[in-house]
């Protein structure tokens, strides 16, 4: 298995899907076109009563180009659902504070007032969320709710959105859209709701998607099929993608570019085949070999990470990940590491995982 | 229909075909649970004066499995599939409708009150969810000690205490964690404290539902090699019921894979990931993320359309054929199929499927095909109609 991969990534040129996609990406990174959405320095406090303030993201910057997809990986409490409220302004408002810039094609999304963001939510920006039983009104029928989006930001008539309604259930795969569209959201199994929302999110052709953790509340059938969806709808219509994601595996079939989070920090970034064939990061390397696999030997340890996120709240002003590090050394302890770009990848680390193929 | 008030009844030969399967000889001496013909039927009541019983849902229909001495049987599947009201029907926590369970040589199924009791010292359970199966206001302390005073294996708490700090060290935690409260832990601590709880009381054999899904995937092994440590230093015998096959696979000996409550297909973890024979199982590991982009740009998925369809009303014949990719004209629709070794050369005694056309499927005589996606109305269980489900539209996407 190692083998496959250290060869794939050593001579690229014997595979064509790699090559494919390293071409994307430095048409990307290379002036090919301006990135979509800017995020620098996204920090957001919360401010909590009788305690010290949280600092849940802690300066998180990256770019999404059009039609790219992002992947926002991390465990739970490393800030990647966060970073997508406060992009999306979705946090409550009081109780935080957000700063840094989210440049939207040249708007700073948070400096926006809520009638604007309004405005901007759902026809250029859209977001899919985890559960969708929650995140659909389970007293209005499903079309009706794909109809509002439409009327809202479209204009049109409910007559005349109908039909459209009808055509983006279908186009999602829910099958017999007529019935559908009349049926309220506990009448459709989960995959169908998600792929509800799916068609709400995509009823404007919004140039952005925002996809927090969308497969994990459904069965791996489920999920693939999903998957096959956002993939194929993303090819189709050109809509960047930001997936959020706590699945290395998702991650790794979808997204041209992975950030991975740790802390509140992006703490390694890099195109999917480089990152997959060479962890540097210790945390990274460590939650790899921390899945069992499908295709690994059977019998074969796990490594897992000792520790977990809660046990070491707060994070100090040094590495936070340096608790638990397989190979601290001394300043991981004393400073926080800067995020460092270097052949388009992105490190934060004193003291990487050596390049070992 | 069997009726679900009636009395458990032993299957002897008045088991129902669907029921029976072709048994393989295992060696009687080693297994711990022998499950023959387990039924859990769930009857889906209606009504304002009179409850009047509508129909059922069919959670278990119908599954024969044997668990070993010391070893780790793995139950996988989809929700709603049956996995868990199974793994808790072998603890007798959900009598089953039909069908025994013999445990160590004694069928639980008929046993009651004191008897089920203390036989339940030898059978404990691990649930998923560590918050909500702990109590939010006893001490771990008091946590641990609650089943060996129930067994009568330590009378107070003193005496208990070196045992409670030989399970915790066992499991990876400080004495110090005695006097602390669930809350106090964080998900994979209360998870251990879980295991704590069930080795508490010397049991045979551990029930595990779910046992990391609610975890973090760097905590998610530590839990998982803990389970495997637990089992070499207490020579336990493991019942694990999981939706995650990457997990199942790692952690268990032998795997058997549901599909509305019935098992689809039965092997050595070994040769069923190595060669899955059952087209359900085939689809259910070709749509496993592997986190490598290389495997997942090159493998080619089989992607099932539709849901898995209600179990209150489940499908005639194979439960199988409305999202089977290889469904024949004949048999799939009106004949159910019986858990059975395929007559494939390399393919052992202990590999059973549940499948009409696997040598056929195997030998490439059969390919695949487009299948239409059938929605699953939910509304069934409400109004118990089915009548609804009309014709499905494919659409391009799928």
């Amino acid at each position: 298995m190692s083998n496959a991969t250290a060869s794939s990534t050593t001579d690229p040129g014997t595979d064509t899907t790699n090559v494919a996609d390293r071409d994307k990406a430095r048409r990307w990174r290379e002036g090919g076109s301006e990135p979509l959405l800017r995020v620098r320095d996204l920090r957001v406090t919360f401010q909590r009563q009788g305690a010290e303030p949280f600092e849940a993201v802690q300066g998180v910057s990256f770019d999404v180009h059009p039609g790219q997809t992002v992947g926002l990986v991390g465990e739970s409490g490393c800030g990647k659902s966060v970073t997508s409220l406060a992009i999306m302004g979705l946090l409550p408002e009081r109780g935080n504070k957000v700063s840094g810039t989210v440049d939207y094609e040249g708007t700073n999304l948070l400096e926006l007032s809520d009638q604007q963001m309004r405005d901007k939510r759902g026809k250029d920006i859209a977001m899919v969320f985890q559960d969708p039983l929650s995140s659909l009104n389970p007293v209005i029928p499903i079309g009706l709710q794909v109809t509002e989006v439409l009327e809202r930001h479209r204009g049109m008539s409910r007559k005349a959105a109908t039909p459209v309604a009808r055509e983006l259930l279908d186009r999602v795969g829910i099958p017999d859209p007529d019935r559908r569209l009349r049926d309220y959201p506990h009448q459709l199994s989960g995959g169908m709701r998600q792929r509800a929302l799916i068609a709400i999110a995509l009823a404007c052709q919004p140039r952005l998607l925002i996809a927090d953790e969308p497969t994990t509340a459904l069965d791996v059938t489920i999920q693939a099929q999903i998957l096959a969806l956002l993939k194929e709808l993303v090819e189709e219509t050109g809509t960047a993608l930001v997936m959020i994601t706590h699945d290395l595996g998702v991650v790794a079939g979808l997204c041209d570019e992975v950030n991975v989070l740790y802390g509140g920090r992006i703490v390694e970034r890099g195109d999917r085949h480089d990152l997959f064939a060479q962890p540097r990061h210790p945390y990274t390397n460590g939650l790899l070999a921390s899945i069992p696999r499908m295709d690994a030997p059977r019998g074969q340890r796990l490594v897992p990470i000792p520790g977990s996120v809660s046990d070491n709240l707060p994070w100090t002003s040094a590495c936070a990940f340096a608790p638990r590090c397989s190979q601290p050394i001394e300043v991981c302890t004393q400073k926080m590491p800067e995020l460092e770009e270097h052949h388009q990848r992105a490190l934060r680390c004193f003291n990487p995982v050596e390049v070992s193929r | 229909m069997t009726d679900p008030t009636s009395e458990p009844t032993q299957p002897d030969e008045k088991a129902t075909a669907p029921a029976e399967t072709e048994r393989t000889a295992y060696d009687g001496s080693d297994v711990l649970v022998d499950a023959k013909g387990v039924k859990v039927h769930f009857p889906i009541k209606r009504g304002v004066i009179f409850d009047k019983t509508i129909g059922h849902v069919y959670a278990v229909d119908g599954v024969d499995l044997q668990i070993r001495r010391g070893e780790t049987y793995g139950l996988v599947g989809e929700s709603g599939c049956g996995k868990s009201t199974l793994g808790r029907a072998i603890l007798n926590l959900e009598p089953p409708t039909d069908g025994s369970v013999v445990f160590d040589g004694v069928d639980i199924a008929t046993l009651k009150g004191e008897e089920l009791r203390k036989k339940r010292q030898d059978i404990q359970m691990v649930f998923q969810d560590p918050l909500s199966s702990l109590d939010p206001r006893q001490s771990v302390e008091s946590l641990l000690f609650e089943g060996m005073k129930a067994h009568g294996i330590a009378k107070n708490a003193k005496e208990a205490r070196p045992r409670l700090v030989e399970l915790l060290n066992a499991v990876g935690l400080p004495e110090a964690a005695l006097a602390k409260y669930p809350h106090e832990f964080s998900g994979g601590q209360r998870q251990r404290i879980g295991i704590a709880r069930a080795l508490s009381v010397n049991p045979k054999l551990i029930v595990a539902d779910e046992p990391v899904s609610a975890l973090d995937v760097s905590v998610q092994a530590q839990v998982i090699n803990l389970l495997e440590d637990l089992q070499d230093e207490f020579g336990l015998t493991y019942l694990v019921v999981a939706h995650d096959l990457a997990v199942v696979r790692h952690i268990s000996d032998r795997i058997g894979v549901m599909y509305l409550g019935a098992l689809a297909e039965e092997a050595e973890a070994d040769d069923l990931y190595a060669a899955p024979l059952h087209p359900y199982t085939r689809a259910l590991m070709s749509a496993v993320p592997v986190p490598d982009p290389v495997i997942e740009d090159r493998r080619e998925q089989i992607l099932l359309t539709g849901d898995l369809p209600s179990p209150s009303h489940p499908p005639t014949g194979c439960r199988f054929h409305t999202r089977c990719p290889w469904r024949q004209e004949t048999k799939c629709d009106t004949e159910r199929p019986v858990l059975r070794v395929p007559e494939i050369p390399g393919v052992g005694q202990s590999h059973r499927v549940a499948c009409h056309w696997t040598e056929q499927i195997e030998a490439g005589e059969i390919t695949p095909h487009e299948v239409a996606p059938q929605a699953t109305d939910l509304s069934d269980l409400l109004d118990g109609d089915a009548s609804l489900m009309g014709p499905a539209s494919i659409s391009e996407a799928l």
